[in-house]
This record gives structure tokens, C-alpha cells and sequence, in this order.
């Protein structure tokens, strides 16, 4: 399920943070990443042992006017998102997929489960 | 003040009208569907709904004042009801309780809900399929009709659900169509699908091209209900839906 975050989706330097969904898998973490008004060259992965960041310029930024509270316009051009990884990854072995606007990211773990005969 | 209450700023004059439910849940699919509709349609404002169990808030649209949950009607006798805001768990049922209370008043003939069916293979699937679930002999035949495939097993979790079971009680037929979609993105493609069925369950004639043009706005103006709405959703166990009842016959 959806992270539970406190804090505005949206930053003042032009940045959205996108909606994403993680599922922790035997053999590898799978998250995706919906990042409407992007193309996929304009997408940037960074992966270590313990996070994925994904960051990613919109094909034209979006502008609102008068922008909830604060009242002026906002507008954005980014999304960018920091992910904390539940288990540490192979950062040579990840790979990722974009489609429909949604990016899909596989992390095949360090530590993999290996099966043990039972006697 | 009762725990819920609904609010008719225009008095409700059709006979045996259909109602349109499109609450916040899965993919916000019911409310991107049906906040089309009435735009499309161009529906009018005629109520709302207020309770103390909402999220203290107001929506400022145009500078006008509203209710987060609101009603529509048009004048084909259709009435939708929408929110800008989550349900919170603790107002499903005194608002589907107050609802079709009210859907008994105004002599409602026929109830849709519509929704969405988290699929987890979301991605690969060019054309959501839609399901339907009905309360009653007649929902279910009209479903048939309609060709529309019917859910035989499974949990149905959220306020479609309760809202099914409270209009059974109250002898009101009401169906909930579920379309695939992706479970925690607000997904356009899924309530375009669900509009199409809406279409031959209701006779209604809805252009649909500028709901797909338009899908990536969609998806970006709907990050923060879709965000509320997930953690709304978890609270209520959405997740049993992936599950199998235990139950056989």
C-alpha cells in the first residue's frame, strides 16, 4: 500500500512528488512509479544498496494559478522521488520498464532465499 | 444533527430517477468517471452532504464555498453524487445509511455505483475489462442484459459495497461496476471503461475522447485524493479484495 507520508506532495523548487507503489518480493523489491507528462528518455534512475531515486523532467511544465494557501502561481517541471529500500539490492543487476506513464523498476536483492532441503 | 445528512438546495422532482455514485476508492475511478459525466453532461449542482464524521473542510471553487461531497442532477432524471475528499472508515456507514435513506424519499427506480477492481497486472492490460455486482434479482438481470459479466465469489471491501447491502435492505436495486485498474494511481483509462457500460446500463450517450486525451491532467490533478483515499482505503482492509472467502456452497 501507498506510503503513508505527512508532508505536501509538492515542493516549492518546482518539484512533485510522484505516487508510487513497493512490493517486496522473495528474490527482489518491485516498485512502480506513475509519472504522468513524461517521456522516457527524460527519466533519471539512481540506484544504491539501500535506495532508489528516481527523478524525472515533465515534457512541459504544468502551471496552476493561484495554487491552494499560498495563493500565486505554482508551477512544476519535476517529479522527483527518494526511496528508502526495505533490504539491501544489487545495484548492477536492476532494470526498468516504462509504459502508459507508469515506470516499473525490479531491484533483485543482495540476499537471496535459497532453498534448503529437508530431511 | 443527525450524523449525516443530506442537503437538497433544489428540490428533487424526478420520477423513479437513476442515481451515479462515484465516491473516492481504487483508482479513483468512480470519481474520475462520474466528476466527467457531470461535467460532460453538464449536470447541476442541487445538494450536498455534511457530517460531522468528514474531514473539517471546505472547497473553494471559483471563489464560491462548497461541501466536499456534493450532488448532481440533469435533466434526463440522472442524479450523481461525488467527493472531493476520502470517506473516512468511520462515515461509510452513516453516510450509506443517510444516502439511501434518501434514495427511498425521492423514490429512486435504479442505484450505480462505480468503481474499481485493483489488478496488479494493470500495466499489461490495453482495455480494462468491467464486472458487475448486483443487490437484487432485478440488478442482477439488468446486469445480464447489459452483458455485463458478473462477480460470482469474492470480498467486495468499501462504501460501494455497504452502499449495496443498505439499498437491498431498503428494496432499492442497485448495481456497482467495477472496472481493472491500477490500484493506488488514479487511472482515466479504467473509468473510460467503466463509462462505456454505464452507457448501456443507463441509455446515457457520454463522448469519451476528451476523458483519454486528458488523462495525464487527470492523473496529476488527482495525486492528493488518490494519496488520502489509499490510506482511507487500507484502514478499511481494501486488501481483503485480493483475498478468497472461506465459505463454499
Amino acid at each position: 500500500m501507498l506510503k503513508k507520508d505527512i508532508w505536501a506532495m509538492w515542493r516549492h523548487d518546482g518539484c512533485l512528488e510522484p505516487l508510487y507503489e513497493m512490493e517486496n518480493r522473495e528474490n527482489e523489491i518491485v516498485v512502480t512509479i506513475d509519472l504522468p507528462y513524461v517521456r522516457k528518455d527524460d527519466i533519471k534512475v539512481y540506484v544504491t544498496e539501500n535506495m532508489l531515486e528516481v527523478s524525472a523532467e515533465m515534457r512541459s511544465a504544468v502551471s496552476w494559478e493561484r495554487w491552494g494557501s499560498i495563493q500565486r502561481r505554482i508551477t512544476f517541471s519535476r517529479f522527483k522521488k527518494q526511496i528508502h529500500l526495505p533490504e539491501k539490492v544489487n545495484p548492477d543487476e536492476v532494470s526498468a520498464t516504462f509504459k502508459n506513464g507508469v515506470l516499473r523498476i525490479t531491484l533483485p536483492k543482495v540476499r537471496r532465499h535459497v532453498p534448503i532441503k529437508v530431511e | 444533527m443527525g450524523e449525516v445528512s443530506v442537503i437538497e438546495e433544489e428540490e428533487v422532482r424526478f420520477e423513479k430517477p437513476v442515481v451515479v455514485e462515484g465516491l473516492p476508492d481504487v483508482g479513483l475511478v468512480g470519481t474520475i468517471a462520474v466528476s466527467y459525466l457531470v461535467d460532460k453532461l453538464e449536470f447541476r449542482e442541487i445538494g450536498y452532504v455534511e457530517s460531522e464524521l468528514f474531514p473539517p473542510l471546505m472547497v473553494i471553487h471559483d471563489g464560491e464555498l462548497k461541501s466536499p461531497v456534493r450532488i448532481y442532477g440533469s435533466d434526463e432524471g440522472v442524479l450523481a453524487i461525488l467527493s472531493e475528499v476520502a470517506i473516512p472508515p468511520a462515515a461509510v456507514y452513516p453516510l450509506t445509511r443517510a444516502l439511501t435513506d434518501w434514495f427511498k424519499e425521492r423514490d429512486v427506480g435504479f442505484v450505480v455505483s462505480i468503481t474499481g477492481l485493483p489488478a496488479p497486472n494493470r500495466l499489461e492490460i490495453e482495455e480494462p475489462e468491467v464486472v458487475g455486482v448486483g443487490n437484487c434479482e432485478d440488478a442482477v438481470t439488468r446486469l445480464k442484459e447489459k452483458g455485463v459479466e458478473l462477480m460470482l465469489e469474492g470480498f467486495i471491501v468499501g462504501t460501494y459495497a455497504v452502499l449495496l447491502k443498505e439499498c437491498q435492505k431498503r428494496g432499492v436495486p442497485a448495481v456497482s461496476l467495477l472496472a481493472q485498474c491500477f490500484p493506488v494511481y488514479p487511472d482515466p483509462g479504467a473509468a473510460a471503461a467503466a463509462l462505456r457500460t454505464l452507457e448501456r446500463m443507463t441509455g446515457l450517450e457520454i463522448e469519451l475522447g476528451e476523458l483519454l486525451e486528458r488523462a495525464e491532467e487527470i492523473k496529476l490533478k488527482a495525486r492528493d485524493l488518490m494519496r488520502q483515499t489509499s490510506t482511507s482505503l487500507a484502514e478499511m482492509q481494501k486488501n481483503m479484495e485480493q483475498d478468497l472467502p472461506i465459505m463454499y456452497r
